[in-house]
């Protein structure tokens, strides 16, 4: 579970103060997998970064009673001077997990080779995500926070990742951030629109689904406006 | 033509025309009107008459073009121009028999079936509210017949007045009790208005008038059907289709045990239409849905593969085939359906509905990876309890260790000797300082007996300050990716910086004490406390000023270049290569407000214990330290969540 209570957020842009959540209160059930559609600039990743908790609300406050991961998609955490195998390490020890059989998990799972041990500087995109999705995969988290998931490697990695993620997602939950209809459809059960500062809560993905199409048609006179 | 041998053409003139037509000579009879008459009243009569006897001979337009000829030199002779609506009207000319029926009407206005029939004829022209006023007047003018009353009603029911028309029908049934086409239409109305009960009576009683007919049979069973008596209507269709298996017959009984749940039996009713009808494609798509219904997915496709090939112009048999495909989970056929389907009818819309449906659906699972599960297959998850401050105590513990290790390896991380620059830097900077001084000033240090130990006691404290200070002062600046991680939070990396760098620089100082005495220096201080509580309580005040420094710098990035500026002032304020002992005494009570000379001298005084200076006030340092590293921890605290902004 990750309750929302009274959560207020908002940044200032170049185009002015930009609302992301205005006294919000939404509770994310466990054993159910969110989608979260938006348009762009409607504070998605905010929102992915205020659930994890890489990013502190305005007002109000964030329970959580699961073990949250850091925002996937995200590989930033990667010291570029580091190695893979000591970044991994790093991740480890922060999250208390064992620093050697984390390190052999995203060895196998990410396929890196000689590059496991080179400066993360030196990896091409592709291999920066491969690490960071291995080092995510490999640490035991209750929800999973994944912010617009990209295509990683060809079709055999896609493959694996997606068998490892449906592995993962039988103990574990996700809640996805994402333009693409098709990856919600295909992981989430239960959906949520974030817009003009509101996040609303959709029982099915279908009726979110709709709920959307029609904004996009009619936005509603309170949606902020898009930096 | 055996006829127009008697009469061979040309030979007949205006005398002889009617005797021709009596005895058949049509053809001759035509020839002479299209060649030789003259339009007059005579010949008028003449085409009428030859007309009637084209049609009875089924030459339509024969006689229509006879009748067109005629009428205008008709006048008002109602025989002939009843003649003349009669073909037109089973000619299919019925604009032109509307209009001789109406010059009908205009003749003698109280003609009853004439309303009739030019109502009948406007109907066919679509002209409906036009027939629906002729059709009551009609009725108007003989309430008694029952046949006015049911095309009035039927007229008045296509036109969505069903009120009007159920009064109608309603006198058609009165007026002819014993008809059951009347009933049957009274029984239709009935269940568009809702009616259901009396409906379903009323069509009972239509079957039960006409057994024999199967029109009204299947006519029966559909509107029972619509009134949601299926058990009903599949009882009087067996009735029927135990008499004659006529294949409509069977078609609607397979619906009617198909709406009773009994599918078996509603296969053998269409089997058997299908064996009656074996070119109706519908029958087929039927048996298809039965078919499906029963799980025979190869028997269904087989079926609909056969109505769509006695059928290709129909889009429905297409589209059922493939949501057959579609629900029985082969995509690969679904989609193949789908693509004759676009292929086969571009511009339907209902075909394009049903291969976007496919689409979607074929999205959704491609790679065959769907991801969802269900509740089925999820393990069940108890709620971690929330940490107590004890976790939450490890797991800072956890986190600041691990910034250690990680600013060990980054840090100076394209030199060769990585982090050993971190102690070599400093150990170069006393020898150097301490070798030059010796040089330059001969004779004894201002204190103890060796230049080297005296830098040594200053450098050491002033390092301790400066170090952590600035070294903090970009913790939150320079740790961006880091802090993303949710655990680790802007106190971790500035205290794991700020540690690292008292680490470092105990090291330092115990590495150079060993160096001293590995030289053969008498380096050990007097007393190890007192440097060491000193050198505690001076690296307490430089993390205070560190936390307020990271603070700072997070704001307003030039700070750390603005404190750098206060570091070099305080390198030459605080006694470190003399002693404030040396200076006029104003100057000394000035420099004794400095926190860090004080530090120094706290270090000295303990080093040696010879070096007890009246102004050294060890509260005072401490004091400051407390208050400064409050202030630190509290700014930290206060402005945590604007620290954490996107990067």
């Amino acid at each position: 579970m990750i309750a929302l209570d009274r959560v207020a957020k908002a940044y200032a842009t170049a185009g002015g103060r930009k609302i992301v959540l205005d006294d919000a209160s939404v509770a994310f059930a466990p054993g159910h997998n969110f989608g979260i559609l938006g348009a762009n600039g409607a504070g998605k990743s905010t929102l992915i970064r205020l659930l994890a908790g890489s990013e502190l609300p305005d007002r109000g406050s964030i329970r959580r009673d699961a073990r949250v991961s850091f925002p996937l998609g995200f590989g930033g955490t990667f010291h570029g001077a580091l190695s893979g195998r000591e970044n991994v390490a790093f991740v480890a020890r922060v999250y208390g997990a064992a620093v050697r059989s984390t390190i052999r998990f995203v060895d196998e799972f990410a396929e890196l080779g000689e590059y496991f041990d080179m400066p993360v500087q030196t990896y091409s995109a592709g291999m920066q995500a491969r690490l960071a999705f291995g080092t995510c995969l490999a640490i035991d988290f209750d929800v999973f926070l994944i912010d617009e998931i990209t295509e990683i490697g060809d079709e055999r990695f896609r493959r694996k990742c997606a068998a490892a993620f449906r592995e993962r997602l039988r103990r574990s939950d996700i809640i996805l951030a994402t333009h693409n209809s098709h990856t919600i459809r295909q992981y989430c059960d239960k959906a949520a629109i974030l817009a003009g500062g509101r996040l609303q809560l959709f029982d099915d993905v279908a009726s979110a689904f709709e709920c959307y199409r029609r904004m996009l048609v009619e936005p509603s006179p309170c949606a902020s406006p898009v930096v | 033509m055996s006829d127009d041998r008697e009469f061979p053409p040309y030979s007949i003139d205006n005398q002889s025309f009617l005797p021709a037509l009596a005895a058949g000579a049509l053809d001759a009879c035509l020839l002479y009107l299209t060649r030789d008459a003259g339009g007059g009243e005579g010949d008028a009569q003449r085409a009428c008459r030859l007309a009637e006897a084209l049609l009875h001979r089924g030459r339509r337009e024969d006689a229509v073009a006879c009748c067109r000829r005629a009428l205008p030199a008709l006048g008002d002779d109602a025989a002939l121009l009843r003649i003349c609506a009669w073909v037109f009207s089973n000619g299919g000319c019925h604009e032109d028999a509307a209009g001789a029926y109406r010059r009908l009407i205009e003749l003698s206005p109280d003609w009853a079936e004439g309303y009739r029939h030019l109502s009948g004829s406007l109907a066919a022209i679509a002209a409906s509210d036009e027939a629906i006023g002729c059709g009551i007047a009609a009725c108007d003018l003989a309430p008694q017949n029952g046949e006015f009353a049911l095309h009035l009603g039927r007229l008045l029911r296509d036109a969505g007045r069903c009120e009007e028309a159920g009064r109608y029908l309603d006198r058609a049934v009165a007026q002819a009790p014993d008809n059951a086409r009347a009933r049957c239409e009274l029984a239709a109305t009935c269940c568009v208005l809702g009616r259901s009960d009396r409906a379903a009576t009323l069509a009972l009683q239509a079957a039960a008038l006409a057994p024999q007919d199967d029109d009204i049979a299947v006519d029966a069973a559909e509107l029972l059907m619509r009134c949601g008596r299926a058990q009903a209507a599949a009882d009087l269709l067996h009735h029927a289709a135990d008499a004659a298996a006529e294949p409509r017959l069977c078609r609607v009984l397979s619906a009617a045990e198909m709406l009773c749940g009994r599918l078996e039996a509603a296969l053998a009713a269409v089997d058997r239409a299908v064996a009656g009808a074996p070119d109706n494609a519908e029958y087929h798509v039927h048996r298809g849905h039965l078919l499906w219904q029963l799980g025979d997915i190869a028997g269904a496709a087989a079926a609909l593969d056969h109505a769509a090939r006695l059928d290709p112009a129909s889009s429905a048999t297409w589209r059922a085939q493939l949501s057959l495909y579609l629900a029985a989970g082969l995509v690969s056929e679904a989609t193949a359906a789908g693509g004759e389907l676009l292929h086969r009818f571009p511009d339907d819309k209902p075909a394009a509905e049903a291969v976007l449906h496919l689409l979607a659906h074929r999205l959704d699972t491609i790679d065959g990876e769907y991801v969802v599960l269900s509740a089925a297959e999820r393990i069940p998850r108890p709620p971690r309890p929330m940490p107590g401050w004890l976790d939450r105590l490890r797991s800072q513990r956890r986190v600041v260790g691990a910034l250690i290790i990680r600013e060990t390896r980054t840090r100076y991380a394209d030199l060769t000797l990585g982090y050993g620059w971190a102690l070599i830097e400093p150990v170069l900077h006393i020898t150097l300082l301490s070798v030059m001084f010796a040089v330059l000033m001969h004779g004894r240090p201002p204190i103890g007996r060796q230049f080297f130990i005296f830098y040594y006691t200053g450098l050491i404290p002033y390092h301790m300050f400066v170090h952590t200070s600035s070294g903090m002062s970009h913790a939150i600046t320079g740790n961006g990716p880091v802090l993303q991680l949710p655990p680790v939070t802007t106190f971790d990396v500035i205290a794991a910086r700020g540690l690292l760098e008292i680490m470092t620089d105990v090291i330092v100082a115990v590495a150079l004490l060993a160096g001293f005495g590995a030289i053969g220096l008498a380096a050990m201080p007097d007393d190890l406390w007192g440097p060491s509580l000193a050198l505690l309580v001076t690296a307490a005040f430089g993390c205070g000023v560190g936390f307020v420094n990271a603070v700072l710098t997070a704001f307003w990035r030039s700070w750390e270049k603005a404190y750098s500026q206060v570091t070099r002032v305080l390198y030459f304020i605080s006694g470190i290569f003399y002693v404030p002992g040396m200076m006029p005494d104003w100057a000394r009570d000035a420099l004794a407000w400095n926190p860090v000379m004080q530090a120094v001298d706290w270090f000295r005084a303990g080093f040696f214990a010879s070096y007890q200076p009246h102004w050294l006030d060890r509260s005072y340092l401490l004091v400051i330290a407390i208050l400064t590293l409050l202030l630190g921890l509290g700014l930290e605290r206060g402005l945590r969540r604007r620290l954490s902004a996107p990067l």
